[in-house]
């Protein structure tokens, strides 16, 4: 009714000392992870362990964009069902999750720009994805706002849309998956911390917490900027991550005049107009690795010039409110899903740098699968950790990350 | 989020002069070592992640260009001693 106030996932769960399997991370992944566990995989004994509260990091901090136009073969069906997961969570979950399918235009400045999108397009394509190539005046057409003259610093070229892309709220996504994982017995036990990880022949045993020890055979870290410190500092397992801080801010809600989330790696800028007609806008990340959530000056002066040039009419309006969030970012951009290697039962679903969002809801399904059944899916098999010794390393971006100039 | 570094040639400047070098790692191994592909990979790819002080590489880019070592605390993001 009216002012009664009811909890979304109902009350807080009894702390057990045993359950099936711990979920390290209360965020999108993990809670995503544990909802697939329970519904497809009759598991309900589960427990997510949050230290602050669901959705603190990157699940609530991300720009809410949704794609599937990324570079390489291992990594675009995954994305691609993602994009496919939306609705049907949506009507799963009983949430909306306000999914906009907009679509994403990225634009190019240059011939060379133009040459690594025509091959990005066809691997899309390839993988039945809606992407084409758009010249200067069909981005025009897309996003009237534009500035295709001359004057601009980086003229616009041409372009790229994906029209299956868009926005989701990414709060809903986080608050439906709990209300649906609690809904079916799983416990999410928040303000808990994980202090250690117990093996015994090499295979898991139990987690000990700040609120007494879990006894479980399975783990799994899905703890965003902090997985590689916990597999490093608890398992002596270390990762290829560096921890990255990646600021984003809105501006003041304005009329309709931005139909498309818009982006240029040129400009190292990305906005999308949200349904409340606020700008939300992001771009690169600091250079240099930390864990503070904190804004600087440079990058709000440099997200405005980068705007208020190729979308001239930007120009004055204000930011309203400006944050950050942290990305695990690994050399070859593509995330770590591993498990049973080399401890038995410690799963791994880490180093999804800033593409945590879009992928969040699929990884889960297929995280699940990997843990109820032991063996690792097809899909997910490329993304193993071994495959840095291996120099197997994906190709979705041309340098290492600590030291391409682009972030 | 901002940052200060101390060059040890021209002194403290600000962050975005400086290109961040990766976590330090001691002397490069022998070779003989870095054939084995699992140490290889620990040298080049694997980071400790450290939420705390942490001993690091940095270049002055926009300055003398000399590499050097700092220590700095990351859940802060300031350079200690
Ligand atoms: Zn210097």
């Amino acid at each position: 009714m009216f002012g009664r106030k009811k909890r979304l996932w109902g009350e807080k769960p009894p702390f057990r000392s045993d359950y099936d399997a711990v979920i390290i991370g209360g965020g999108l992944h993990g809670l995503a992870t544990a909802y697939f566990l329970a519904t497809r995989h009759g598991m309900n004994s589960i427990a997510v362990i949050e230290k602050r509260y669901i959705g603190y990091g990157g699940a609530g901090r991300n720009t809410a964009i949704v794609r599937a136009n990324q570079r390489t073969q291992e990594n675009l069906p995954l994305y691609k069902e993602a994009l496919e997961l939306w609705p049907v969570l949506t009507k799963e979950l009983d949430f909306n999750l306000m999914f906009y399918n907009c679509g994403n235009l990225n634009l190019a400045h240059s011939e060379a720009a133009m040459k690594a999108m025509r091959l990005q397009v066809s691997s899309a394509r390839f993988q039945g994805i809606d992407i084409r190539l758009v010249d200067r005046k069909e981005c025009k057409e897309l996003i009237p706002a534009l500035d295709i003259s001359d004057r601009p610093r980086y003229p616009v070229y041409g372009g790229m849309f994906h029209p299956a892309g868009g926005i989701v709220r990414h709060d809903a996504v986080v608050w439906g998956l709990a209300k649906g994982a609690a809904k079916h017995g799983v416990h999410i036990h928040q303000g808990t911390e994980v202090r250690a990880i117990c093996t015994e022949k090499g295979k898991i045993v139990s987690v000990d917490t700040d609120k007494g020890k879990i006894n479980t055979p399975r783990v799994l870290n899905a703890a965003g900027a902090y997985s590689a410190a916990i597999s490093g500092h608890m398992l002596g397992i270390k990762l290829p991550i560096s921890v990255l801080t990646i600021q984003a801010m809105v501006t003041q809600p304005l009329k309709p005049l931005l139909d498309h989330v818009v982006s240029s790696g040129m400009y190292h800028c990305y906005a999308n107009q949200t349904l409340k007609g606020e700008i939300a806008t992001g771009a690169h990340m600091d250079p240099w690795p930390n864990y503070t959530n904190q804004n600087s000056a440079y990058y709000i002066k440099h997200q405005a010039e980068a705007l208020g040039d190729f979308l001239p009419c930007l120009r004055g309006v204000k930011f309203m409110r400006c944050w950050a969030g942290l990305a695990d970012m690994t050399p070859d951009m593509a995330p770590i899903m591993d498990g049973n290697d080399p401890v038995e039962g410690y799963y791994t679903d880490c180093g999804w740098g800033y593409f945590g969002f879009k992928s969040s809801t699929v990884t889960g399904k297929y995280m699940a699968e990997f843990m109820a059944k032991g063996e690792c899916p097809e899909i997910l098999k490329p993304f193993t950790l071994r495959r840095f010794e291996n120099h197997r390393l994906m190709g979705e971006t041309a340098a290492l990350v600590n030291y391409s100039p682009d972030n | 989020m901002s940052v200060s570094i101390t060059c040890p040639v021209c002194g403290k400047r600000k962050g975005y002069e400086f290109r961040f070098g990766g976590e330090d790692k001691g002397a490069k191994p022998e070779e003989s070592v870095l054939a084995d592909p699992a140490a290889w990979c620990d040298y080049v790819h694997m980071n400790e992640c450290r939420a705390g002080v942490q001993k690091e590489w940095w270049c002055h880019k926009d300055g003398c260009g000399t590499w050097f070592c700092i220590k700095r605390d990351t859940v802060k993001n300031i350079e200690v001693k």
